[in-house]
């Protein structure tokens, strides 16, 4: 089998899910028997113009990345919005809570007017993508599959199912009987709820179930006195940009 | 003849430790305030004998959430059955548990016939242990009369003053209380004490419910139209839990993993629910039950209706996990008496 390009970048984030592809061990050595990786910051320096598949992290939050984006667009037969902030935006999203001209001072102070900055994106909502793998950072396991259908050249879709339904096949105590509020109701499986495993809520970073039930969620919110506000935030935390159009996957 | 044997409380311990070396052994153990797991023990100072049912039932050892059942290998047009199972004693299983595997039998031993199931079925030893009081508020296995031993284990536990009284039903239950020479034959005193534990359970254990075990299939078969569904629709936030922790839930996806050679691959069996979004979507996007009531009408239905015609029993065992478990605070009891009520 020829091998496939593969190019990796990043837009605004942190380089994490990438930290993540370097830590994968053993089974990256099999990945790259499969692909050729012609671009990657993270682990190697030199820049390729020609490439099969793109594997994009970071969102988009200034305009020279949409014209940067628009570019590998153009050139990848395979786009792939890596990790949450490519995907759904992430955490870059809490921008998009504040007044763009205030938030920019706040940051940059007396330089502002040196730092272009629009509303955060996540990718999907400037170009068409072809693979979601979200996850604050990405679980490597769906990454895999994620790639493994790319090479295939089928369909991955995100589970749409709640966090809760891998964390009870795990058969974890459920935060709230410690009571601890937990985004997992809400939240999208596919991380084979990493993070409870391992005794930690979960943030709610794989992005919101497609259809979430609002007054069950009171409901819930009533039960254990969460406030209102708390789930507001915690959604945000990862969430803000699907006001700016919905989490695709696929389907 | 039935058969009882005796077991001395300070000679547990020593049974279970004895039971360990000739087979692996599950049983409940305590993971939180409130949450148990049947988990792997070799001692019987691990195991939590007044517990609630555990955060899944014993059907994971039956059908487990994840099932390797094929493997493949594209080049040479091969498909290889796979046999996954192991020889595993579960200890302290309840009677609304025992109830949950004798429905879960009559499934998958039903036409078509699931040859994994039957097998990895066999290799199980099952050894009952009985609640002599309410596990807790949400339980309603008396109106589903599965709070007194109805068969479907090889040995059967009941905690007296100072001893375990143990019923023998198979041979399997015979060859350990063989090998572990550690029980006594049941005199007189022991089976009164039990008969006098039976006719107490009777006081504490009352109909949960505000309908009759038999008229509960009718209230259902009525229901189909109920504001009640609507009421529950609106509050289910489609977490799953209620189907996962179910014992008598055994739907399931089936799903092939390539390998990263794109030659060699397995076919996996994983739990699947009616409560997911994706479970009654078919081609195109379009799904039978999009509506939350629908949804749980669903899932009602599967318990106190649909089965009876084809199984002749109820599929809910009372065993009460749903409730405990439910995200939205839905209760099992409150929504067949809402529904009864609204009959009546
Ligand atoms: S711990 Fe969180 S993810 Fe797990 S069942 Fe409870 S709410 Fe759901
Ligand atoms: S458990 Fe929640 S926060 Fe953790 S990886 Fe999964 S979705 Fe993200
Ligand atoms: S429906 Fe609820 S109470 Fe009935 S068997 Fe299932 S989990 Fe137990
Ligand atoms: S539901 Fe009944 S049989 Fe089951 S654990 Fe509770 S008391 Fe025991
Ligand atoms: S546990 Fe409750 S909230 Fe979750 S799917 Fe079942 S009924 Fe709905």
């Amino acid at each position: 089998m020829k091998k496939v390009k593969v190019a990796f970048f990043d837009f605004t984030c942190c380089e994490g899910c990438q930290l993540q592809v370097a830590n994968m061990g053993e089974t990256l050595l099999d990945v790259l028997d499969l692909i050729d990786v012609v671009e990657f910051r993270e682990v190697m320096s030199e820049k390729s113009s020609t490439y099969d598949v793109a594997i994009v992290e970071g969102s988009i939050t200034t305009h020279h990345a949409i014209e940067r984006i628009k570019k590998i667009r153009k050139t990848a037969k395979v786009l792939i919005a890596f990790g949450s902030c490519a995907a759904i935006g992430g955490i870059n999203g809490m921008k998009n809570n504040f007044d763009l001209t205030d938030i920019r001072e706040y940051v940059y102070q007396k330089d502002a007017k040196h730092f272009d900055t629009i509303p955060t994106r996540a990718v999907h909502q400037v170009v068409p993508v072809d693979y979601f793998v979200p996850g604050c950072p990405v679980y490597i396991p769906e990454f895999v599959k994620v790639l493994k259908s790319a090479l295939m050249g089928i369909a991955y879709n995100v589970p749409d199912n709640a966090v809760c339904v891998e964390c009870k096949l795990n058969e974890n105590e459920c935060m709230y009987d410690k009571g601890i509020a937990c985004m997992g109701p809400v939240t999208r499986a596919g991380c084979n709820s990493w993070c409870i495993n391992n005794g930690n809520i979960c943030y709610g970073c794989r992005g919101i179930v497609s259809n979430p039930a609002e007054k069950g969620q009171k409901d819930i919110m009533e039960k254990y006195n969460i406030s209102l506000e708390w789930i507001e935030n915690k959604i945000n935390m990862y969430n803000k940009p699907r006001e700016l159009g919905e989490l695709k996957t696929n389907e | 003849m039935e058969k009882y044997v005796v077991l001395k409380k300070k000679d547990f311990n020593d049974f279970i430790a004895k039971l360990a070396l000739m087979q692996t052994v599950v049983a409940p153990v305590k993971k939180g305030k409130k949450s148990f797991a049947f988990q792997e023990v070799t001692t019987g100072k691990e195991i939590a004998l007044q517990y609630i049912p555990t955060i899944l039932p014993p059907k994971k050892y039956f059908m487990p959430q994840q099932e390797t059942i094929m493997k493949f290998n594209k080049a040479k047009f091969e498909w290889t059955p796979v046999l996954e199972y192991n020889e595993i004693t579960i200890f302290g299983v309840h009677t609304c548990d025992l109830a949950g595997i004798q429905c879960l039998n009559m499934v998958f031993t039903n036409k078509p016939k699931d040859i994994n199931y039957i097998v990895r079925k066999d290799k199980i030893t099952i050894i009952g242990f009985e609640c002599n009081a309410y596990c807790d508020e949400f339980a309603s296995c008396a109106a589903m009369d599965n709070h007194i031993p109805n068969g479907g284990y090889d040995l059967f536990f009941t905690e007296l003053n100072d001893s375990f009284i143990i019923h023998v039903n198979t041979l399997m239950g015979e060859k350990i209380i063989e090998e572990i020479s550690l029980f006594s034959k049941a005199n007189d005193d022991n089976l009164k004490e039990l008969e006098e534990l039976r006719t107490k359970k009777r006081e504490i254990f009352k109909n949960e419910l505000n309908t009759k075990h038999s008229d509960l299939k009718a209230v259902f078969e009525n229901s189909f139209n109920s504001k009640v569904w609507k009421d529950i629709g609106a509050k289910c936030v489609a977490c799953g839990n209620c189907t996962n922790v179910c014992p008598t839930c055994y739907c399931f996806d089936i799903k092939d993993e390539m390998n990263l050679d794109f030659n060699t691959g397995s076919r996996i069996r994983v739990w699947d629910s009616c409560q997911n979004e994706d479970f009654a979507k078919v081609a195109g996007g379009e799904s039978f039950r999009e509506e939350r009531a629908n949804r749980q009408k669903h899932r009602y239905m599967r318990k106190f209706n649909y089965p009876v015609d084809k199984f002749s029993r109820y599929f809910c065992t009372g065993c009460g996990r749903c409730t405990r478990t439910c995200m939205a605070q839905i209760k099992l009891k409150e929504t067949v008496n809402a529904l009864a009520e609204e009959k009546k």
